[in-house]
């Protein structure tokens, strides 16, 4: 797997609590709580400010019961469903995020589209799978802090994934952390599954808020990898590019 | 179960409090039962109440169907794979049993509820290019809920289907989701072989879904069909939402004393009913509004009307069911208009060929005058929209 940035090497991190971010959040703020785009909508910028959107699609991975519904749901600032309910096919999530670059300085909105299928759904019918697959950008493996079995399969999840072509994404999210008094999951554990794995372990849980503090730190981390895979690939292309031309 | 042994049919009873059980088998595989409390829910009447009943495990087991397709449950080899794979129906079922969105009748009418729009043609048009584009003939846009516009062959499913993926779609919508790829069997029409729903939320409240095999995929519906089709329509789109849970458009103007009505369309089986907003502290609130005209409804179709018969009873049982309905107080005609005087509001019912109207007034309005203003409300509506 392509080595993933430190964490704010690349994005502005917390970049939403700096006043020259106003402009841009308040496109997806509406009466202080996150505004929902249907398909025929997007944040609209005045002219002057126009920035470019970059479209990516991510699938939410874990077994069933661990939280997908759920983390689409707080990433997209909705309230969470108290009950638990099944997801019986595919239901997608269009999320818009800006993002600061640190080097450049430059503002991208990130529209990442989450896709959520419950996984008795995907065991009963072939098709729902390849359909998730399909030009995919990035995996976000689940597990819950109160299901040891949960992180205990993770190895297994992320080995199901990889394959030749590695661009993917990949990321490790807990969810339920604010159930931490019935932890199943020691904080060492997590530390040791950091450092196998080389990449940090994004943690979710609680009421969702005002729908930017509470996901700042996973969009933030999601949105960075997306684009460091994209530069990657895009020098990659241009090394090639290059070749065949000498 | 012991009077069928003894071959009786026996198929509800009362506890001694007024609460009701009924129950029916279905595929000779599940047993559903259903009890409720006693008060309400019939129209004051038994028979009313074994109607919602009825009508509830009807709705429960074609939800079942829907999700798990009928082999699972007809033939039911591992008990335990069946208690969790039917977990995933619990929401269609919890929907069913809360009743949550106010003027939604389809679950009891088995009419499709529908929204008028203001301006249909483009809508239809978009809706029929849309579909064919994704591969398929069943397509439909649905409005705050309800069927705006819809296909042909949309049209064509068996009403109860209609009605059906209606729930599933309001479910789906206010989930919040963009776009959603499900399975789904039709209990009618495919209750074997699964098609996918596919669906997608143009803007908040406007949803179009389209029925198809196993193309396109939803990202390529998404991103090629969906932009097409339905940006040049934004704003017609916004003219159809501004409509609101009226569910008619501005074109047609009521008369200030209809406090609600449901106005079903025999023929299409399609509905549109609304209840009117009223400062007026003396006529009962928007909610006991809905529930009245649930109430009349049941009263009315029970005692003197027919509802039409769209109950999904197998060939083999009907004998059976209509020996029940014999003990029912027969009439030796057909009742066309019906009123009813309660202690909140005065009703109305006036049935034509076509058309079943049940309206609700303040009971200011004097009883002679009731069915006036049924026959014009009716005139006004179907003159103006063509329903
Ligand atoms: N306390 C807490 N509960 C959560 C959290 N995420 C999910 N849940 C609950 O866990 C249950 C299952 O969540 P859901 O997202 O539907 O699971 P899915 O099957 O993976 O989609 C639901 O009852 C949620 O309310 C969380 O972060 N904290
Ligand atoms: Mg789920």
């Amino acid at each position: 797997m392509a080595p993933v940035p430190q964490p704010g090497a690349a994005v502005v991190a917390d970049w939403h609590r700096d006043a020259d971010s106003r402009e841009f959040f308040s496109r997806i703020l509406h009466k202080k709580r996150r505004r929902k785009f249907s398909l025929l909508e997007s944040p609209v910028m005045p002219p002057h400010l126009a920035v470019d959107t970059v479209h990516y699609k991510v699938f939410i991975s874990g077994k069933s019961g661990v939280g997908k519904t759920a983390l689409a749901a707080r990433l997209a600032g909705r309230s969470i469903p108290s009950m638990h309910y099944e997801t019986t096919g595919i239901e997608t999530t269009v999320v818009y995020w800006p993002v600061k670059l640190r080097e450049s300085g430059r503002v991208l909105f990130f529209r990442l589209q989450l896709w959520d299928c419950g996984e008795n759904a995907l065991r009963r019918f072939d098709h729902l799978l390849p359909s998730c697959k399909e030009q995919l950008d990035a995996v976000l493996f689940l597990f819950s802090f109160t299901d040891r079995t949960s992180f205990d399969d993770l190895s297994n999840q992320i080995a199901k994934w990889s394959g030749p072509s590695d661009r993917l994404v990949k990321l490790v999210v807990g969810t339920k952390y604010d159930l931490f008094m019935h932890s199943d999951v020691t904080e060492r554990e997590v530390t040791r599954f950091q450092e196998e794995w080389g990449s940090p372990v994004l943690r979710t849980g609680g009421e969702v808020s005002d729908g930017l503090g509470d996901v700042a730190a996973l969009l933030n981390g999601l949105a960075e990898n997306l684009w460091h895979q994209d530069c990657v690939a895009a020098s990659q292309h241009s090394q090639q590019a290059t070749g065949t031309l000498i | 179960m012991f009077g069928g042994g003894q071959g009786v049919l026996l198929s509800s009873c009362e506890t001694e409090r007024g609460g009701k059980v009924v129950w029916r088998v279905f595929q000779d595989s599940v047993m559903l039962i259903a009890v409720n409390g006693g008060q309400g829910g019939g129209g004051g009447s038994s028979r009313g109440e074994e109607l919602s009943l009825q009508r509830l495990l009807e709705n429960v087991w074609s939800s079942m169907v829907l999700v798990l397709g009928q082999d699972e449950l007809a033939s039911v080899r591992n008990v335990e794979r069946l208690k969790r794979d039917l977990r995933s129906c619990f929401s269609l079922i919890d929907q069913l049993l809360e009743e949550k969105q106010e003027g939604i009748m389809g679950n009891l009418t088995h009419c499709a509820d529908c929204l008028v729009p203001p301006n249909p043609t483009l809508l239809q048009e978009a809706v029929e290019n849309f579909t064919q584009a994704a591969d398929s003939e069943f397509g439909c846009l649905m409005v705050h809920g309800r069927i705006a516009v819809a296909t042909e062959k949309w049209w064509r499913l068996a009403p109860q289907e209609v009605v059906l993926l209606s729930a599933l779609m309001r479910s789906l919508s206010a989930s919040g989701s963009a776009s959603c790829d499900y399975p789904v069997f039709l209990p009618h029409g495919s209750p074997t072989v699964a098609h996918r729903l596919l669906r997608f939320q143009l803007l908040p409240g406007a949803d179009v879904c389209v029925l198809c095999g196993p193309t396109p995929s939803l990202l390529r519906a998404e991103t090629t069909l969906v932009g097409r089709f339905w940006l040049p329509l934004a704003d017609t789109l916004r003219d159809c939402l501004a409509v609101g849970e009226r569910c008619l458009p501005g074109s047609v103007s009521l008369r200030p004393d209809v406090l609600a009505l449901l106005l079903i369309n025999r023929e299409t089986r399609r509905s549109v009913s609304c209840v009117r907003a009223s400062s007026d502290s003396s006529v009962p609130s928007r909610a006991r509004c809905w529930e009245l005209l649930k109430l009349f409804y049941i009263f009315s179709t029970t005692r003197y009307f027919s509802q039409e018969e769209t109950l999904c009873v197998s060939p083999e049982e009907k004998p059976q069911r209509s020996s029940c309905e014999d003990f029912a107080p027969g009439f030796s005609h057909q009742p066309l208009q019906c009123y009813l005087v309660t202690e909140e509001c005065k009703c109305y019912t006036l049935q034509t060929p076509q058309h079943q109207l049940f309206l609700l007034t303040p009971l200011s309005v004097p009883t002679f005058a009731l069915r006036t203003v049924a026959t014009h409300t009716l005139s006004a509506i179907t003159a103006a929209t063509g329903f």
